[in-house]
């Protein structure tokens, strides 16, 4: 059976474009046997389809230094995404560690993300590059300091009414010590704010502020000191926590824990273990 | 870090590189035409390379790469040049004109083809990127992507986003400008002669008007 033309022109691209089902293809077959104007119209189709992908990719064929940018931009991403999951990555870590410091502020979903942090926190650390250049700073052990580690504990064990409890009026607190003192926001690790004092360390014939806090029955005391007279990192232990060097040790059952940070140092002591003060103190710098 | 990093699988990367690399000239075909400027073509598929290596994850595997590549491109191109989407089709009037191709006879037809090959004349190949570039984005769009990537109407019509008939639409009214501008060319070469356009509803495609309503609509 011959179609007429109109019918099987509508048809006669979609042939050309092998789009037609089966049926329909036997159908145009047939129908072009017979009509010489139709055969005609399926041939300059084809030739148009042939020229036009001949003229279109000769003319644009990709050079090789187009293929080098490609894959030095695909490179470059490659990287970029490389450094993103590692800064998402860093960001995790840098949650606080110690579960005690979480469960007061973090829901119940974040705290399978921190106890991978935990754990993989509790490994031996790779930052080698830290702990090379906190081993090269030791200087000699003096005796003072080891005192002044004692005047920080005792201090911390009594309990005494702080000087000052207003926390805007702690920094008055700075021409005493000789180093700016402010009062960290330590609340989101469930800690209580308690007032502030001046401790003098007789030995040295220096004073340091003290921070106290409380936490869950657990006194917490922050020392700001002049850290360039007390170097404390001669006698406490190096390690490093959030990419940051921490010095910790432990007297009389205590744990302190120190940082330094553009020459005032910072000392937590708690009787807490070592870790959560360490963990602290980095804290107490953010 | 082992820990975190054990839940975002990224050893994909080098495999998908390769992959898409293959297609480089694919891409790069179509986004000259789109652009119509080499420079620009070559930034088009940096950034849509760039834009497919981040939404890698999104590929089902098994599926035409090339054909997700070029729906990426596709609408990095619109979002880049036409904010409001690709151009109306300006052809305003029914889309309902009859798909007839008879609008010149078989022997002016069979002029235009060269005996040698399955192609136009030479002497019409040359003209051919140039009546490419002259069509609306969207019936350019369309038949590059039928005739130079050899796509199929379902994969047309996922990349440009329209229903199939739609696509054939394009294609035929693409098709068509295309056809009498080279028969214009053949005109003036005088490869064919001059006939009467035959078929009563059949519209002589009028390019110098179809040209005129463009410009008037830009």
């Amino acid at each position: 059976m011959t179609v007429p033309c109109r019918r099987s022109a509508a048809l006669l691209e979609p042939f050309t474009d092998g789009e037609l089902p089966t049926d329909k293809v036997v159908e145009v077959e047939t129908h072009l046997a017979d009509c010489s104007c139709c055969r005609e119209s399926v041939e300059l189709n084809r030739a148009l389809k042939a020229s036009l992908k001949r003229a279109v990719t000769e003319e644009s064929a990709p050079s090789d230094e187009f293929a080098r940018r490609i894959q030095r931009a695909l490179a470059a991403e490659g990287k970029r995404e490389a450094a993103r999951s590692e800064r998402r990555e860093a960001a995790d870590r840098g949650r606080p560690l110690a579960w005690r410091f979480i469960v007061p502020v973090a829901a119940a979903a974040g705290a399978t993300l921190a106890w991978g942090a935990f754990e993989q926190q509790n490994k031996p650390q790779a930052d080698e590059r830290v702990l090379t250049s906190m081993a090269t700073s030791t200087p000699g052990v003096t005796a003072s300091l080891d005192e002044m580690i004692d005047e920080f504990v005792s201090h911390h064990a009594e309990s005494q009414t702080p000087d000052v409890v207003e926390p805007s009026l702690v920094r008055k607190l700075e021409p005493e010590v000789g180093v700016p003192v402010r009062v960290p926001s330590l609340q989101q690790y469930g800690l209580r704010w308690e007032g502030a004092s001046v401790v003098p360390v007789r030995q040295l014939n220096q004073r340091a502020a003290s921070l106290r806090y409380s936490f869950d029955g657990h006194r917490v005391t922050l020392y700001v000191y002049n850290s360039t007279q007390f170097p404390l990192r001669a006698t406490l232990e190096p390690r490093v926590v959030r990419n940051m060097p921490v010095y910790v040790g432990s007297r009389r059952g205590y744990s302190i824990a120190a940082v330094e940070k553009r020459g005032v140092g910072y000392a937590v002591a708690t009787d807490l273990d070592d870790r959560e003060s360490a963990e602290l103190v980095v804290a107490s710098l953010h | 870090m082992k820990f975190l990093s054990s839940l975002r699988p990224r050893s994909d990367e080098g495999d998908f590189e390769r992959e898409a690399v293959q297609h480089l000239g694919a891409l790069l075909a179509v986004a000259t035409r789109m652009t119509r400027n080499s420079t620009e073509a070559e930034d088009l598929v940096q950034d849509t390379l760039v834009k497919a290596m981040r939404a890698r994850g999104q590929f089902e595997a098994g599926t035409n790469m090339r054909a997700w590549l070029l729906r990426i491109l596709t609408n990095t191109f619109i979002n880049r040049y036409r904010r409001g989407g690709l151009e109306r089709a300006i052809l305003e009037g029914p889309d309902a004109d009859p798909l007839a191709d008879g609008w010149v006879s078989a022997s002016t037809m069979s002029a235009m083809r060269d005996p040698e090959s399955v192609a136009l004349r030479p002497v019409l190949e040359a003209e051919i990127r140039e009546a490419l570039d002259e069509l609306p984005e969207e019936f350019r769009l369309a038949v590059v992507l039928a005739d130079v990537e050899e796509l199929s109407y379902r994969e047309i019509s996922d990349i440009m986003g329209c229903p199939i008939g739609t696509v054939m639409s394009r294609l035929h009214r693409g098709r068509r400008l295309l056809k009498a501008r080279l028969y214009e060319h053949a005109l003036g070469m005088g490869i064919v002669g001059p006939e009467p356009v035959v078929g009563e509803a059949e519209e002589p495609v009028n390019l110098a008007a179809y040209r005129a309503k463009r410009g008037a609509a830009r």
